[in-house]
């Protein structure tokens, strides 16, 4: 996952390598996931969330789809 | 057991991680929970399994990611509590200052032009600015290539 200052230049990067445009996320869509990914991490009851809490958790900051589901088989012939 | 020992080693590393900025090895987990070598070896590939952890590639004995944590300089540092962390991704740089809980400035680039672009946390939310993070791989395919992810 990749920072950049606008759209434009996140155009300019997948020109440059080749790649699909994909989702971009709001540094306040970021941080919101960043809290719920890790705020625990570093205590004892902390785990990484299953793959229909993944799917619970990115919908809830408005990211849905089969881009967000890691049960989903849609990208498999890419990257 | 085997699920005692991945508690011990798991905190083992997170609080050398936070309290130093770099990861552990083997050797050093070993001595801080008095387990075999071999057993925190083990217990790093049940970590890796279970997508906790990532050992260096080459090298199980070091660790390459403990997210949001990087064993190793990467692009996207993170200034905090006095030291500098480094984190796997601007995701997980933003993690880093959510798992400390603490302020942080992040000076990132712009991954096409290079420009820089910093970050900052403070009290517990992100200091707002209009730049983007893109997310080149689909949840799906994270772990197929996670360094690359």
């Amino acid at each position: 996952m990749l920072l950049f200052r606008s759209g434009e230049t996140v155009d300019r990067w997948c020109a440059a390598n080749g790649s699909p445009r994909r989702p971009l996320l709001t540094l306040d869509q970021l941080w919101r996931l960043a809290v719920v990914w890790y705020e625990n991490r570093l205590t004892a009851e902390s785990r990484r969330p299953g793959p229909d809490e993944m799917v619970s958790v990115f919908a809830s900051i408005g990211l849905t789809g089969p881009f967000w589901d890691p049960k989903s088989d849609a990208f498999t012939s890419s990257t | 057991m085997e699920a005692e020992d991945d508690l011990a080693v798991k905190l083992s590393i997170y609080r050398t991680l936070s309290e130093t900025g770099g990861a552990p090895t083997a050797s050093r987990v070993a001595a801080d929970t008095r387990l075999g070598e071999e057993a925190v070896l083990a217990s790093f590939q049940r970590l890796h399994a279970r997508r906790l952890l990532v050992p260096e590639p080459g090298d199980p004995s070091h660790i390459r990611m403990a997210p949001p944590f990087s064993g190793i300089p990467t692009a996207f540092p993170v200034e905090a509590r006095g030291r500098r962390y480094f984190a796997n991704c601007v995701w997980d740089a933003y993690g880093i200052a959510a798992a400390l809980k603490c302020d942080a400035v992040i000076p990132a680039t712009d991954a096409a032009s290079g420009e820089p672009l910093v970050l900052e946390v403070v009290e517990n939310a992100p200091v707002p600015l209009p730049y983007v993070a893109h997310f080149a791989v689909p949840a799906a395919l994270w772990w197929r290539d996670i360094v690359y992810t």
